[in-house]
C-alpha cells in the first residue's frame, strides 16, 4: 500500500513538475529555441502532453540548443543500426512471453475430489 | 514542411487517411460493442463495462499489430509507402483508443472501493513472484505511458527540437509497448479464455508484426558497407538513370544518395532532415529531390529546401574514376552547395547491335 | 529505380498506385470489421450469477454471526427466504459489512438488501446505514457450530460478492486484482470446491483460529489449488479454516 501510494504520489510531482517545464517552455523556451515558433501560437497546447510526459528530456534539449552544444552531424545519423536489435529484442520477448503464457494455463481440476481427512466430532 | 507550426498540416490524402482509418475503428467498435452480444448465447450477458474494456483493449492490439505492419511492410515493399504517410494519425488514435480501455477497467475493476483506484491498480494484486496471476496490469500499464509519450510527441515540432535521431530513438519504444501489450494479454485475457479463437488471432498478429520486421531487418543488413576511410563507390556510370539516386553506404553506417539531374551527378545524404526517410528512394520532381516519405523536397546540389522552407541535408563530394562512379565518406555542413560533376556518356563495351536482330 | 508510381503525400496519388491502395483500405475496413466480430463472439461465458433485483428487496430476521465474516442465520423469513437458511453479507461495493455487523453479534437483527445468487451461492448486499442492518427485537436462538472434520479440497479461491454475480465474469486469473481488492475490502472469500463437499460447491474460507483469509492467501487467489482444513457446519452454511501451509498448486500437487 505505501509503495503503491508513493508511486502515486511520485507520478503527481512529475506531473506538477511537467506543468511548471510546460509553462515556462512554451511561453519563453519555445520563441528562443525554434524560429519556427515564432508567431505560432495555436499549435503550443498540443505540446503540453508532450512536456507533461517527457520534461526532463525537453531541459536538457533545450539547454543543448542554448548552449549550443550539439554537433551539428548528429542531427543527420540514422538510428537504423539499433532496428536490428530493438526489433530482435521485440521478436524474441513476444515468442518468449506468450509460450510462457500459455504454458502456465490453468485447466479445471474437476477430477479431483475432496478428500475427508479426520472425522468430525459430532460425526 | 515547417515555416511557421500549426496544429495539423492538413491535405486531401490525409483526410482521406483518417476517413479510412476511422472507418476501419469504428466497423471493429460497432461490430466488437453491437453486433456480438445480439450473437452470444450466455444465460447472463457479460457485464456491459467488461465487454466495453475488451472491445477497446482488442481494438487497441489489432491498431498497434497494423501500425506495427506498415513500417516494414513499405521497406519491403514500396507501394505500401502511402500507408506509412499518415501514420502518426492512427497512431494518436490507437493510443486514444487505449485509454478508454484502461478507462473502462479502472473504472470497474478498481473502482467501488475505500482505497484511491490508482493505489488500488498498483497494489491490489501484489503477486510478482509468479507467473500464472502475476499482475498483468504493470505491463498494459507501461504500454499506455510509451503509447502516450509517442502520441503527445508526434507533432512536427518534436522531431525538429529532440533532432530525428533522438525522436526516433524514442519512438523505438513502440517496440517495447507492443512486446508489452503481448504481456499484458497473455497473462492476463488468455490465462482464462476458454474459446481460442482470441488467442490464433492475437498470435497470427504478433507473428505477422514479427515475421515483417525480421524481413525488413534482414533486407537491411544484405547492404554492403564500403571500406573505410577511402572514396566509397556508388555505382557504374551506366547505371544511373535521369532523375533518380543510386545509395551508397558508408564505412561509417551513414547512408548518401547519388543523383543524376541533368546529366550531372550530386550527392546528399540520404537522410532527410524531417524524420531520416531514405531520399534516395525518392526521385526528382521539379528539379527538387522528394523524400518518398513525407514529400520534403532538397536542392540536391546544396542539399537546402527551396524557400520558405529551412530544412537543409549534409552534402558529399562526388568523382568519377574510370567507370566508377565514388563519393567522399566526409559530409559537408547541411547546405552546402556542390558543383555537380558531368556523367561522362558510358564507355560502349557492350555492343548493341548484339541484342537487336 | 524502376518506373513503378512514385506517391508524394500532398500530391494526388499516381493512377495504377490508387488501385493497390483502394484494395488496402478495403482490406482495413472489412478485415478490422471482422476481427471485432471474431474477438467479440468469441467470449466465453460468464456464468450464471447475478444481482437479482427481480426478486425485489429482500427484508429478513436472524442471528448475527462473526465468522469472522458476518453470516446471517435466518429466523424470521419471508416467502423467497426460508427460516434455518444463512448467508453471507456485503455493503454496497468492494466493502463488507463487519463494522455494522460487529456489534450485533449473537443477537438477533433485521437485514435488508438486494441478493446475488449464483446456484446455490446466496449472499446478500444490504443497504446503507440502520436500513440494511439493524437490531431486532426477541430472543436469538443459539448458534451451535459442527466440526465436520479436517477435509483436503481442491478449487479456486474467489471473493464471494463477484464470483455471486455482481461481476460478470467475476472469477479467474484476469479478474484476480479485482477479487483482492474485494477481499481487502472484508467481501467474504469463498471456496469453489472441483465437487461437492456435503452437498456444497461453495464454502466459506477463513484463515486459522477463525481469523479472516491472510494476505499470504492471495498470492493463490484466482489458481487452481489443493490444501487441507478443518470445516464446520454454521446453519446451512459450510466454512473452511484453510490451513495455509498446506496450499499447492492443483497440477503440482497430483504429480
Amino acid at each position: 500500500m505505501d509503495v503503491a501510494q508513493a508511486l502515486v504520489m511520485a507520478m503527481q510531482t512529475w506531473g506538477m513538475i511537467g506543468a511548471v517545464v510546460a509553462l515556462v517552455f512554451l511561453v519563453i523556451g519555445i520563441d528562443r529555441i525554434d524560429e519556427d515558433a515564432r508567431g505560432a501560437y495555436i499549435f503550443r497546447p498540443l505540446l503540453i502532453p508532450g512536456v507533461l510526459l517527457i520534461w526532463p528530456l525537453v531541459l536538457w534539449r533545450w539547454w543543448q540548443i542554448e548552449t549550443e552544444r550539439a554537433a551539428w552531424a548528429a542531427r543527420y545519423r540514422p538510428v537504423r543500426a539499433s532496428y536490428g536489435l530493438a526489433v530482435v529484442l521485440m521478436s524474441v520477448g513476444i515468442v518468449v512471453i506468450v509460450i510462457t503464457g500459455l504454458s502456465v494455463r490453468q485447466t479445471w481440476p474437476a477430477d479431483i475430489a475432496p478428500v475427508q481427512l479426520t472425522e468430525g466430532a459430532g460425526q | 514542411m515547417s515555416v511557421k507550426y500549426i496544429p495539423v498540416q492538413w491535405n486531401p490524402n490525409k483526410w482521406l487517411y483518417d476517413i479510412v482509418m476511422l472507418a476501419a475503428v469504428a466497423a471493429f467498435l460497432w461490430v466488437f460493442l453491437y453486433v456480438t452480444p445480439e450473437v452470444l448465447s450466455h444465460e447472463r450477458a457479460i457485464n456491459p463495462q467488461i465487454h466495453n474494456a475488451r472491445a477497446f483493449g482488442a481494438c487497441a492490439f489489432m491498431m498497434l499489430t497494423v501500425i506495427l505492419c506498415i513500417g516494414p511492410a513499405a521497406r519491403l515493399d514500396k507501394r505500401f509507402l502511402p500507408l506509412l504517410y499518415n501514420r502518426r494519425h492512427f497512431g494518436v488514435m490507437t493510443t486514444f483508443v487505449a485509454i478508454t480501455h484502461s478507462g473502462y477497467i479502472l473504472n470497474w475493476y478498481f473502482n467501488f472501493s475505500s482505497s484511491d483506484k490508482y493505489v488500488g491498480l498498483l497494489y491490489a494484486n501484489s503477486s510478482f513472484g509468479q507467473i500464472a496471476g502475476f499482475p498483468f496490469e504493470i505491463f498494459g500499464i507501461f504500454a499506455l505511458v510509451c503509447l502516450m509519450i509517442l502520441a503527445a510527441t508526434s507533432h512536427d515540432f518534436w522531431l525538429k527540437f529532440l533532432t530525428p535521431p533522438i525522436w526516433k530513438r524514442l519512438h523505438y519504444l513502440i517496440y517495447a509497448a507492443y512486446f508489452s501489450v503481448a504481456a499484458h494479454v497473455s497473462l492476463g485475457i488468455l490465462q482464462d479464455q476458454q474459446n481460442h479463437v482470441f488467442t490464433v488471432m492475437f498470435m497470427a498478429g504478433a507473428a505477422a508484426v514479427i515475421v515483417l520486421h525480421i524481413a525488413a531487418w534482414m533486407a537491411d543488413r544484405a547492404e554492403a558497407a564500403a571500406k573505410d576511410g577511402a572514396w566509397a563507390e556508388v555505382a557504374r556510370v551506366g547505371d544511373f538513370r535521369e532523375g533518380y539516386a543510386k545509395i551508397a553506404k558508408l564505412a561509417s553506417g551513414d547512408r548518401v544518395a547519388v543523383y543524376l539531374m541533368e546529366g550531372k551527378l550530386s550527392a546528399i545524404s540520404n537522410a532527410c532532415a524531417h524524420q531520416n526517410g531514405p531520399l534516395g528512394e525518392g526521385k526528382i520532381i521539379d528539379c527538387l529531390v522528394t523524400c518518398p516519405w513525407h514529400g520534403f523536397q532538397y536542392d540536391v546540389r546544396s542539399g537546402r529546401s527551396p524557400a520558405p522552407f529551412t530544412e537543409k541535408v549534409p552534402t558529399y563530394r562526388v568523382r568519377v574514376m574510370g567507370d566508377m562512379v565514388e563519393v567522399h565518406p566526409d559530409a559537408n555542413p547541411p547546405g552546402t552547395y556542390v558543383e555537380p560533376v558531368p556523367l561522362p556518356e558510358p564507355e560502349p563495351e557492350l555492343p548493341e547491335e548484339g541484342v537487336t536482330t | 529505380m524502376s518506373d513503378k508510381p512514385f506517391f508524394v503525400g500532398y500530391l494526388p496519388a499516381p493512377g495504377p498506385l490508387r488501385t493497390f491502395l483502394l484494395t488496402i483500405c478495403i482490406l482495413l475496413i472489412a478485415g478490422l470489421g471482422g476481427a471485432g466480430f471474431l474477438m467479440g463472439a468469441a467470449q466465453d461465458d460468464p456464468g450464471p450469477g447475478a444481482f437479482r433485483f427481480d426478486y425485489g428487496r429482500q427484508t429478513v430476521t436472524g442471528v448475527v454471526e462473526m465468522t469472522p465474516y458476518p453470516v446471517i442465520h435466518v429466523v424470521e423469513g419471508n416467502d423467497r427466504i426460508k427460516p434455518g437458511d444463512s448467508f453471507m453479507m456485503t455493503a454496497g461495493g468492494k466493502a463488507g459489512v463487519d463494522g455494522r455487523a460487529m456489534p450485533l453479534n449473537g443477537q438477533l437483527a433485521q437485514v435488508s438488501g438486494v441478493v446475488l445468487e449464483r446456484g446455490d451461492l446466496y449472499m446478500m448486499q444490504v443497504r446503507g446505514g440502520q436500513n440494511g442492518l439493524q437490531a431486532a427485537e426477541g430472543d436469538a436462538p443459539q448458534i451451535t457450530p459442527e466440526p465436520q472434520g479436517r477435509w483436503q479440497l481442491t478449487g479456486e479461491i474467489c471473493d464471494g460478492k463477484c464470483l455471486a454475480g455482481a461481476m460478470r465474469p467475476g472469477r479467474g486469473l484476469a479478474h484476480k486484482a479485482c477479487a483482492n481488492l474485494c477481499l481487502l475490502g472484508d467481501v467474504p472469500p469463498i471456496f469453489v470446491s472441483t465437487q461437492p463437499v456435503m452437498g456444497e460447491e461453495f464454502l466459506l474460507v477463513i484463515g486459522p483460529d477463525g481469523t479472516r483469509l491472510p494476505r499470504e492467501a492471495y498470492d493463490y487467489v484466482a489458481q487452481f489449488i489443493t490444501a487441507e482444513g478443518e470445516i464446520t457446519k454454521h446453519g446451512d452454511l459450510l466454512i473452511w479454516e484453510i490451513d495455509i501451509d498446506t496450499i499447492a498448486l492443483a497440477d503440482e500437487g497430483t504429480e
